[in-house]
């Protein structure tokens, strides 16, 4: 009971500070804006999600490239990118720096050596150690078998044709031959039946890149940032407290120490819970992030972050000795934790190494919870993990904030 | 069997690292009365009734309040207890009304008994009108009676006050301690710790002196007055050339050795150099300016000493510029058993 009374009175004091709505709402607003403008994804991109392959050696004259083509155009997981022959030494780097998924060699005489049943060998550049390279191999793959498939059908029926009325000339035999071909790549252009798999996606476009960008980046990224931002005054109760004496007093008062942090603790996770329940909703109405496609996982999520940040409060209001290292210490919270942690740009392109060291940050689990919701279109299972890790981390800096909390009664 | 006193100290000790802040204390208070803590600053005053509020562990030692321990019953210890802190412990940013409603909440003051409380002490300490405004805005003396209306919410057995009067107006003291008096009047105990001689001696009905962490007196004022007995204060002023310290640490070397002088002190005063003005200051001696520097004297008689101290400043070329014989008082005592004015 009184440990509730010592958080209403620090909501009573928070709700004084008219400046601090400034830092738990407007900024964070107004940043998820501007971030989610710069991190908008380019509008070729999102016209063509598919994976970006070179294509090197075309066989432009051979009587199978144009097919080919067809094909890989056809393709919904790779997207064909010619390579002119300058590039086409380059390729192994351009698919190295990830400008390319994976790049595809055509080697000399590709259609010659197929129609006359022949297996002729394709070279495929990709990392079969990325789930990207492993993606667009699959494509090459698939797109290379219809080839020989649509090839082995044209053949098939030539042949039957042959059997039954027989051709006058060879040349009308290679006439029917590339008419039945053509019949057959046309066919996997506009398959009758197909068997998609989707990877379920906010946006429901499928095979959309799962690395976040635009507002489904900035709107969680500026949750996490301004939890932590929003701290500031909450913590600077706490010193402002212990600085006047009050909370010697409160001691003097029958108050326990538990319920003493219980009641500063309880205040921080109420200001940040509201907080980001406003921010899900503005995110939610303003920038069209779906969060209630999972509202479940989403209130898990923030209140796991909100216990976490409220845990850090209390950490820094603990060490703190004046109002100014309140500042000092959240301002480096909060940059260390939102730039490492993924709350600014998407770990994925910041390579795999950063993206690894990323996720020491509590930061980079709440991230990946929430973009487990509005960018990977996962449910609650999804989110168990991340907040059952951010979790940890809230209980470790709520067990330092009791420690450093300084009753100084020894 | 201690319900017999409203606070009962026994041998408490207090060490923080290598500094031993208090030793060995131990004094009963009398339900009803207003008991005194008198010493300096650093005596360890605030030490000891942070133990008996339950703020600090005693290193060895227990106390006693409305008979419950300070080691083994705190709750109880602070449910007895209203303490009033040397500093203004309050919420700046809230009003009146809701400090004294979230210190009630911190009392266990619930709902219509909590209002009426409420009610009540802005009555007591005048704040009636103002009790909307915020904190910040109130004057010293007003927050000094809203931090000691804080403690009174409970209508504590026990009301702890320490140093309440530290860096106020002559007229916000005044209202304290009438307060004090009052607030004892109704039935509460009272324990007051002051480094000014005349609260103690104003308000206290006992008193107990503290020098360096220990207990070097204990009794009614009266009582430890006796301690000195028939001897006189003496404070005068002594004018020496400027910069001769040399003659004026002769001059008290000369007088301790007096029969009838039992202690000179210089300190609690200051020296001072000014023009010299008066024509006794105005001889080849003394030149231009003059130094001024204060002396506290316990003296057998002063009838008797006054003509040798004048006699034995002239000798050395010093001049004595005023003379106040005081009857002995609390610092007195204090003079006579550390050998120190209190007000250092």
């Amino acid at each position: 009971m009184r440990a509730t009374s010592l958080a209403l009175k620090d909501l009573l004091q928070i709700a004084r500070d008219w400046k601090s709505a400034l830092f738990l709402v407007v900024m964070p607003i107004l940043f998820t804006f501007f971030f989610g403008l710069v991190l908008q994804p380019d509008s070729q991109a999102e016209a063509d999600a598919r994976l970006p392959v070179g294509i090197v050696g075309r066989e432009a004259g051979g009587q199978l490239g144009a097919h080919l083509e067809r094909l890989l155009a056809a393709s919904e997981v790779i997207r064909p990118v010619p390579l002119s022959e300058a590039e086409a030494d380059e390729a192994e780097a351009l698919v190295d720096g990830g400008e390319l998924a994976a790049a595809i060699a055509v080697p000399e005489g590709f259609s010659q050596a197929v129609l006359s049943g022949q297996s002729p060998r394709f070279t495929v550049i990709a990392d079969p150690m990325t789930t990207t390279g492993q993606a667009a191999s699959q494509g090459i793959e698939t797109v290379i078998s219809r080839l020989l498939g649509a090839v082995q059908t044209a053949r098939i029926s030539a042949d039957e044709f042959a059997a039954a009325q027989g051709f006058e000339t060879e040349g009308a035999r290679q006439a029917y031959l590339m008419r039945g071909l053509d019949q057959a790549v046309a066919a996997w252009e506009e398959p009758p039946l197909t068997v998609r798999q989707e990877q379920a996606v906010v946006s429901g476009e499928p095979g959309e890149s799962e690395v976040p960008g635009g507002f489904a980046q900035s709107s969680p990224g500026m949750i996490v940032q301004f939890a932590i931002f929003g701290l500031i005054t909450s913590a600077m109760i706490l010193v402002l407290e212990r600085q006047a004496g009050a909370l010697k007093r409160i001691l003097t008062t029958p108050t326990s120490r538990a319920a003493v942090i219980g009641g500063h603790v309880l205040a921080m996770f109420l200001v940040v819970f509201a907080q980001v329940l406003l921010l899900v909703l503005v995110g939610q109405l303003l920038f069209g992030v779906d969060y209630m496609r999972a509202p479940l996982a989403t209130l898990l999520m923030a209140t796991i972050l909100a216990f976490w940040a409220a845990s850090l409060g209390l950490f820094i209001g603990s060490i703190s000795k004046s109002q100014e290292q309140v500042i000092t210490l959240s301002l480096i919270a909060m940059f260390l934790f939102a730039a490492l942690g993924g709350a600014w740009f998407p770990l994925e392109v910041a390579g795999e190494a950063f993206a690894t060291v990323g996720h020491i940050m509590p930061t980079a689990w709440a991230m990946d919870g929430f973009q487990n919701i509005v960018v990977r279109g996962l449910g609650l299972a999804s989110v168990l993990l991340p907040a059952g890790i951010l979790l940890a981390y809230g209980l470790v800096f709520f067990g330092l904030a009791v420690w450093q909390f300084g009753f100084e009664t020894r | 069997m201690n319900d017999d006193y409203a606070i009962r100290v026994r041998n408490l000790y207090k060490t923080f690292d290598e500094v031993q802040a208090v030793r060995d204390v131990s004094l009963d208070v009398r339900p009803g009365e207003i008991f005194s803590l008198l010493g300096p600053n650093g005596a360890g005053k605030s030490t000891t009734i942070s133990m008996l509020a339950c703020l600090l562990e005693p290193t060895a030692g227990d106390a006693y309040v409305m008979g419950h321990s300070i080691l083994h019953e705190q709750m109880a210890v602070k449910s007895s207890i209203g303490v009033v802190p040397q500093e203004i412990a309050l919420y700046e940013d809230l009003s009146a009304r809701e400090n004294l409603s979230f210190w009630g909440k911190m009392y266990g003051l619930r709902g219509e008994r909590l209002r009426q409380r409420i009610d009540e002490v802005l009555e007591i300490i005048g704040l009636a009108q103002r009790q909307k405004g915020p904190v910040a805005n109130f004057s010293g003396g007003m927050k000094r009676r809203l931090n000691i209306g804080v403690a009174l919410l409970h209508r504590p057995d026990v009301l702890i006050l320490d140093e309440p009067t530290v860096g106020i107006d002559p007229q916000s003291r005044r209202n304290i301690l009438d307060s004090v008096q009052e607030f004892n009047r109704q039935g509460m105990t009272v324990l007051y710790t002051t480094h000014y001689m005349e609260e103690a001696q104003e308000i206290s009905d006992h008193i107990a002196i503290m020098d360096q962490g220990e207990i070097i007196a204990y009794g009614t004022h009266d009582e430890l007055v006796q301690i000195v007995g028939e001897l006189d204060r003496i404070d005068l002023t002594l004018s020496t050339p400027p910069g001769q310290e040399e003659i004026r640490a002769a001059l008290i070397q000369t007088w301790r050795q007096l029969d009838r002088v039992h202690q000179v002190s210089t300190a609690g005063h200051e020296t001072i150099t000014t023009e010299a003005g008066s024509p006794a200051e105005q001889s080849p001696d003394f030149e231009a300016a003059v130094d001024h520097s204060g002396l506290t004297l316990l003296v057998g008689d002063s009838n008797l000493v006054l003509p040798d101290l004048f006699e034995t400043a002239v000798a050395v070329g010093a001049r004595i510029t005023s003379v106040d014989i005081q009857e002995p008082n609390l610092e007195a005592v204090f003079l006579h058993l550390t050998g120190r004015a209190l007000r250092d």
